[in-house]
């Protein structure tokens, strides 16, 4: 029981700070399908900075790890520039640009990994190594039963996003930039009228979702896989999506939608363990997040509003 | 110094492909009504944009309290104490009226120094005291799309007082009120000015500016034509200057000979999709040969009883009888097929396929039938032919004819496209949403001439319209509708407009049907 | 040919440029590299070959490649018509090829009645999963974004467990070699002094091709599809069935991705990988959207890329760029052709007002 709560939070975080990020691009109005490619390749800037100042600290250190989210951080921003140029700027339909973003980052990353390997590390790879994050485990509330589950065996990332997290909620919610931001969703128009500049608020929004979307890739390389490869692209960018659209694009009941999916995977994987079934039955296991988005959007996707303006690319001149 | 507040002195403005104002000249002076009088896209608009903030003029200089100014944005606008209630109001609907007010210029806390919070009390309180002192009560805490379209206009009045605007611009402000709610509008117009404020309006309707304006531009085309003395011109001369000609107000209209009954409506109610009767229990007929005007206000329904009929929504009880054959679970081809057209209001998103050509859409409801297609396989010179056929007929103009893509038409030939579509199927019902919308006179003229052709040869015609000249001026039964039931229905000749006016507020008389 | 055809060639002229300076700063010589690309696809001639080889031989293998891709394509135009995104054609091609192979690949049935079972289970099981799709969104409004991504996850892992349970082989991992007889490429065959691969999925994508242009332009179903891709509430007035129409698009586009995967797993190659999706259809949006979405356009645009995906270990092996180059190079290609959409419009807007 323990462990399907621990697995399935150190799964479920990183899924909610990236859904975070897109909440705040598309709350702002801008469609955001790029959270897959964004978070590879913030996981891949994080995993290259890792990895090259690695043999400047000792073996346990933890400090390339919390470089490496600063730079996860960071390196997620800047593409997400691209998205933010192509549907601010150019006015491109943003679900074609979302869908470009993704490839792209796939294959310039898969290209740039092996590239740098080649070249710098001279190792004939396709992976930056990281190795698992060492966990931490809150003594006293620990021993609780069941709830105590959720302070134990933490990665050192889960305190930084919950931190993150109820920042980013006070944001949207309770500061005048977050009043601008939401209503630059529903209505540019009038935020326009009210002087303030919509192109400006969605950049922002924009930057922010890329920022917190490698934030969530790096999170899950060091992990999910303990590297940063190709296989940083599981689709869980994806799932982000999804639980913000059963979250209705609100921050509290995302979370919901993402600890759903958390505990759906670890339980799972926790089947297998006690049915004692053979490794390859773990992929029918990996099935189960994405049977039960499928699931739940069939039955609550109905009630789903999206924001007014999601995807209308704002055009000062129309009427 | 003059007593001028604002002077816009030879300003030139050019989008793309049109001079929205061509050296146009007017002053202001402080304290007065000043009215800009003019078609669609006379430049009106533009002008006050520029006053505004939202343009910048190409040429022209504008001067506020006797300095030249550049206006680069709404917000120096608005510290130059200019607002403006746009025509289609910028609100956010899912904010309260604070929260819309306030948007911009926030009143905030900061906790420990450095963290802005919104203070959403004291958003409340200064909104409730500054709506008190200016006569426009309005509940803070009520959020937008649940209040109505004149309790909208108010928060968008409200949002020119909290900046403190001297000079207050009013795009079209009566478009979308009842005749009582103009009047009340007038009134808080009247008090503004005893303030001391200074107010431009933006129209076209003749009758509100002999109420109140002291002095009217006219323009026409992108050109000041004349700057007249309200109290010493009469309707009639504004007119003929705003068109540039000779204006002929009424319509032609031969005596009704009706026919038999084409359409049925009996207790329709249809949902919208929070399961809110936008429809209620309503009940009439039309008869060949006759226009039946639906008369009321923006969003009490008219809309969603037109699509009901057309069959783009489904009614949760009652029935629709066409012919006498019983429609109200038909789909929407057999409908039309039966022998309904429909010219929808939303001439660019329904009624046409934008990036597909002029034939393509002139055959967007008869493409499925010969001579257009043989069984599944398209026959493409039918549908140049027809198309040919109809831009002769119609007079329909566009860049290359028949393959042109519509979206590069004009929104007056789009709509010519549209009703040429529809009146060719022959239908033996007509339904026209808002047909005149946006369209210059000549357009609008030659639109009604065509319903009352149509009506004239039989067909049984369904009007939704909002303006209330075009009811009197068409219709041979009105209909009124206010909050989704039909609170009146009589023959045109026994109501006046003031009380059709008052069925549209939903005061006056007992529920009577015809 | 109206302005705005040009488009693609400046997209391709410029990315090829970009590609240049990227292939010059790792040090390579980028016009041999483009030339190895051309090798490598069979349309210029290599120094030496092995012994019965020769250009036709690369480039009958340059077509073997290009069957899928071309297919793949089709598939997402077809979507894209009807407004509809299909990211899902990789899951998809994987789903009709594994049905196909356990049914058909493992079996005994002889060529003549194998191969064009084949087609027909392509054209099927991809339909089918289309349709899905298709009606997922149309009766629960779900983004087929979303669904179809979900579905190739689904697909992938679903297959992976079956592969790896029951066909496993246990040398290559892989799921075991269909027979020669249900493959639709005839593989090392014997004309005149050479040796070569012939796809007969070429003349299927062939085809599809040609129907894919008949659909759009001559029937009414092609005219539903333009009207519902443009607006679907303009269409929905027409009295077009719109959710009818869009599951029929659907179907159409996921029995395109069906084909794509039977001369995909079952013709270029004759085994699936466990937990691996093919890349094609993700780089065949590319294409599509390189292509200008006319199925005309496609046939240049997926000659190209898949000369650039077909050449590229050839370019590895001799210039000593990275094969990746040839993703990286795609990425960039479709970075500038979704520009390429915003140029296309802004020429539009232009023209409309002068």
């Amino acid at each position: 029981m323990n462990t399907i709560i621990i697995d399935g939070l150190s799964f479920a975080l990183p899924l909610f700070i990236m859904a975070i990020g897109g909440i705040y691009c598309e709350r702002s109005g801008v469609t955001n399908l790029a959270i897959e490619g964004l978070q590879g390749f913030g996981a891949f800037c994080g995993a290259l900075f890792a990895v090259c100042i690695a043999p400047y600290f000792a073996g346990d250190s933890p400090v390339p790890f919390y470089l490496a989210m600063v730079f996860a951080f960071l390196g997620g921003t800047l593409f997400s520039l691209l998205h933010a140029m192509l549907c601010i700027r150019f006015k491109a339909n943003q679900v074609i640009s979302g869908v470009v973003i993704n490839i792209l980052a796939m294959s310039l990353t898969e290209f740039m990994t092996k590239q740098i390997n080649a070249s710098i590390f001279k190792a004939a790879s396709n992976k930056f190594v990281l190795g698992v994050s060492a966990r931490v485990t809150v003594p006293g509330i620990s021993s609780v039963p069941v709830l105590g589950a959720v302070f134990t065996n933490l990665y050192p990332f889960e305190p930084v996003i919950a931190l993150i997290a109820v920042i980013a909620w006070y944001v949207l919610y309770r500061t005048p930039f977050g009043l601008h931001l939401r209503a630059c969703g529903d209505n540019p128009h009038a935020v326009d009228a009210a002087g303030i500049e919509v192109g400006k608020v969605r950049l922002i929004a924009v930057l922010v979702s890329g920022a917190l979307s490698g934030l969530g890739g790096i999170c899950f390389a060091y992990s999910i896989s303990a590297n940063f490869s190709s296989n940083i692209y599981s689709g869980y960018g994806y799932l982000a999506i999804a639980a913000l659209i059963f979250g209705n694009w609100k921050i509290l009941p995302t979370l919901g939608a993402c600890l759903l999916f958390g505990f759906a995977r670890s339980g799972g994987y926790e089947l297998v363990k006690i049915l004692e079934m053979p490794s390859s039955y773990q992929d029918l296991v990996m099935v189960l997040p994405y049977v039960l988005t499928l699931l739940m959007l069939v039955f609550f996707g109905r009630k789903n509003h999206s924001p007014r303006a999601l995807g209308v690319i704002y055009d000062k001149g129309a009427r | 110094m003059s007593d001028y507040i604002i002077e816009m002195n030879h300003i030139t403005k050019r989008f793309p492909g049109i001079v929205a104002n061509d050296d146009v000249s007017i002053q202001v002076k402080k304290g007065e009504i000043y009215a800009l009088l003019g078609e669609n896209g006379a430049g009106k608009s533009t002008l006050m944009s520029m006053l505004f903030g939202m343009y910048e003029p190409d040429e022209g200089e504008i001067i506020i309290r006797g300095e030249k100014v550049k206006i680069a944005s709404p917000n120096h606008a608005t510290r130059l104490n200019i607002g403006m209630v746009h025509q289609h109001f910028k609100l956010v609907s899912n904010y309260t009226i604070a929260e819309n007010i306030v948007m911009g210029m926030e009143p905030v806390r900061k906790h420990l120094g450095i963290f802005k919070t919104l203070d959403q009390k004291r958003a409340n309180e200064e909104i409730r005291a500054l709506s008190e002192k200016f006569g426009l009560e309005v509940d803070p805490t009520k959020v937008i799309e649940n209040i109505n379209v004149s309790m909208q206009q108010r928060v968008e009045i409200l949002k020119m007082l909290y900046r403190e605007a001297e000079i207050l611009i009013f795009d079209e402000p009566t478009a979308v009120l009842t005749p009582q709610e103009i009047e009340f509008l007038l009134e808080i117009i009247e008090s503004l000015r005893r303030d001391g404020k200074t107010i431009i309006l933006i129209t076209h309707k003749l009758e509100e500016i002999k109420k109140i304006a002291d002095r009217c531009a006219i323009l026409c085309r992108g050109k000041l034509i004349d700057v007249l003395d309200v109290k010493e011109t009469d309707t009639k001369t504004m007119a003929n200057l705003m068109v540039g000609r000779e204006v002929n107000f009424s319509v032609d209209k031969p005596e009704p000979e009706y026919g038999r009954e084409i359409l049925k409506v009996e207790h329709l109610t249809v949902q919208n999709e929070d399961k809110f009767e936008v429809v209620k229990d309503v009940s009439f007929s039309v008869r060949g040969g006759e226009i039946f005007a639906v008369a009321g206000v923006s969003g009490n329904g008219q809309v969603e009883l037109a699509d009901a009929v057309a069959g783009l929504l489904r009614p949760s009880g009652g029935s629709i009888t066409l012919n006498g054959k019983d429609i109200t679970r038909a789909e929407i081809r057999s409908r039309n097929l039966e022998g309904i057209s429909y010219i929808p209001e939303d001439r660019q998103n329904v009624g046409l396929v934008m990036d597909l050509s002029l034939s393509d859409n002139l055959a967007l409801k008869s493409y499925f039938r010969p001579p257009f297609s043989k069984g599944s396989v398209i026959a493409g010179e039918a549908f140049t032919r027809y198309s040919d056929e109809l831009i002769e007929k119609y007079d329909i103009r566009s860049g290359q004819g028949s393959e042109t893509i519509v979206r590069s038409m004009s929104g007056g030939n789009q709509q010519k496209a549209i009703i040429a579509r529809e009146i060719e199927l022959d239908s033996s019902l007509l339904i026209f949403v808002q047909p005149t919308r946006g369209l210059d006179i000549g357009a609008i003229e030659n639109i009604h001439r065509q319903i009352v052709e149509q009506r004239n040869k039989g067909k049984a015609v369904l009007l939704i319209s909002l303006e209330l000249d075009e009811v009197m001026n068409l219709a041979d039964t009105i209909g009124v509708i206010y909050n989704g039931r039909i609170e009146k229905i009589a023959d045109a000749g026994t109501l006046t407009p003031g009380e059709v006016g008052e069925f549209m507020m939903g005061v006056g008389g007992r529920h009577e049907k015809a | 040919m109206k302005k705005h055809d040009l488009i693609p060639f400046f997209t391709v002229l410029l990315s090829l440029v970009l590609g240049i300076v990227v292939i010059a700063l790792l040090g390579k010589n980028p016009f041999l590299a483009y030339y190895n690309l051309l090798q490598g696809s069979g349309l210029a001639p290599k120094a030496s070959y092995a012994g019965h080889k020769g250009m036709i031989t690369d480039f009958t293998s340059f077509l073997n490649a290009l069957t899928p891709m071309l297919l793949a394509s089709l598939s997402v135009l077809i979507a894209l018509k009807a407004g509809l995104f299909n990211i899902g054609v990789s899951g998809q091609m994987l789903a009709a090829a594994f049905v196909a192979t356990v049914l058909v690949g493992y079996s005994e049935l002889p060529a003549v009645l194998a191969k064009p079972l084949v087609i027909l289970i392509g054209l099927a099981v991809g339909a089918l999963v289309g349709g899905l799709v298709g009606y997922l969104r149309h009766r629960f409004n779900i983004n087929e974004v979303v669904s179809t991504i979900m579905c190739n996850y689904i697909v992938q892992f679903v297959a992976s467990f079956f592969i790896n349970v029951f066909f496993v082989d246990p040398v290559s991992r892989q799921s075991k070699n269909i027979g020669a007889a249900s493959r639709l490429t005839l593989v090392d065959t014997v004309v005149g002094d050479y040796k070569m691969d012939i796809p007969l999925g070429i003349l299927v994508a062939a085809a599809a091709v040609a129907a894919t242009v008949f659909l759009l332009g001559k029937t009414t179903l092609g005219f539903e599809i333009k009207a519902v891709g443009n607006s679907s509430r303009a269409a929905e007035y027409a009295g077009i069935r719109v959710g009818r129409t869009r599951v029929l698009a659907m179907m159409l586009s996921g029995g395109a991705a069906g084909l794509a995967g039977v001369t995909y797993y079952l013709g270029y190659f004759c085994s699936m990988q466990p937990r691996v999706l093919a890349s094609t259809g993700y780089d065949a949006i590319a294409v599509a959207l390189l292509g200008n979405s006319s199925p005309i356009g496609i046939i240049f645009s997926s000659f190209l890329i898949t000369v650039i995906s077909k050449g590229s270990t050839y370019m590895s092996s001799t210039a000593g760029v990275q094969a990746e180059m040839a993703s990286a190079l795609t990425g960039i290609i479709l970075l500038i052709s979704a520009c390429g959409a915003y140029v296309r419009e802004r020429l539009d807007r232009w023209k409309e007002n002068r």
